[in-house]
């Protein structure tokens, strides 16, 4: 029997990697065979996804990815401690709702700032020559919402919508050294995110409407984030790969 | 912050006319009380007041004065 999402042997960054969607993929990365450095802040939530994962030659490293300045040294001790990389994913972020009214530019500024700012930023490290090996992959989480945002979702959509521009471009100039970058379009994963979603008056209904193969198990984002990892997804680069549960159809 | 300062906050926030929320008036009869008035409270009351609130909090609010009663500083 084959795997072509067989992971062995590569060495995976996974930010975000305490909760949600970036837990599940670094749960599924370690099933498939891929050593991982773990990235967030929260270094207890760290500890807890490692406890959880197969393999060996695991390691934590807990930084706030808000202090975009001190990326590049973040991403030099990943590579010092765990070797060249294979593969990189961001999933770190945050899901706050605010209409026009609430969008101030602090509010802009934060969610910008994690989503977009620290991924343009963890891309140019991660991708210096000593950095990654020929043949990586690079992931961005984004959403449905970079196309398709809802009312009090401006801020949120703007910043995923950068992330999705930007491996366009990024992908061309790294072509040459076969390696790959894209974002993923969730729709709404089963996470934390959802929860909020459902505390601040979502409208369950309303996204079930839109979102009719229903709200996405979170092992299942992991899963498609580890495919576009893996040599299967070796032709896929500089765009989106939709992962909506019919959101966008 | 006074009851006069809170209403006009809320008034701000719901985008209505000054003067034209008071007290005694019903949340769910209020016209300009939507989904979006909601979430913006639910902000408000984080930003201004260090008061996390949820939707389920807001559904217990009867009147506008059980709305100025819970905007206090947390």
């Amino acid at each position: 029997m084959i795997n072509p999402m067989d992971l062995t042997g590569k060495h995976v960054v996974i930010t975000g990697a305490s909760a949600g969607i970036g837990r599940a993929t670094t749960v599924q990365a370690s099933k498939l065979g891929a050593r991982i450095s773990l990235i967030a802040r929260n270094e207890e939530r760290l500890k807890e996804t490692l406890d959880m994962l197969d393999g060996e030659g695991h390691r934590c490293f807990a930084f706030d990815l808000n202090n975009v300045d001190g990326i590049e040294s973040l991403v030099k001790n990943v590579v010092l401690q765990g070797g060249a990389l294979d593969g990189f994913v961001h999933c770190a972020g945050i899901g706050p709702n605010r209409p026009i009214k609430l969008t101030k530019p602090s509010f802009v500024e934060e969610v910008t700032r994690i989503h977009f700012f620290a991924f343009a930023e963890l891309l140019r490290c991660v991708s210096a020559r000593n950095c990654a090996n020929d043949g990586a992959s690079f992931v961005g989480v984004s959403s449905v919402a970079a196309v398709h945002g809802n009312k009090a979702q401006g801020a949120y959509a703007a910043a995923k919508s950068a992330m999705t521009a930007i491996v366009h471009p990024y992908s061309k100039e790294l072509a040459p050294r076969g390696i790959r970058v894209n974002t993923i379009s969730f729709g709404m994963v089963e996470t934390s995110m959802y929860k909020g979603f459902l505390e601040t008056g979502g409208n369950n209904n309303e996204l079930l409407r839109e979102q009719y193969l229903g709200v996405i198990p979170v092992e299942y984002a992991g899963n498609a984030i580890c495919f576009l990892l893996s040599d299967a997804a070796k032709y896929i680069s500089g765009g989106s790969l939709n992962y909506d549960a019919g959101a966008l159809s | 912050m006074t009851d006069q300062e809170k209403l006009a906050l809320l008034e701000e926030t719901f985008e209505m006319d000054e003067g034209s929320l008071k007290p005694e008036m019903k949340l769910d009869e209020v016209e300009k009380f939507d989904s979006i008035a909601k979430l913006s409270l639910i902000v408000l009351m984080d930003d201004e007041f260090g008061k996390i609130i949820k939707s389920e909090d807001i559904k217990a609010l009867v009147t506008v004065q059980d709305l100025l009663n819970i905007m206090t500083k947390a």
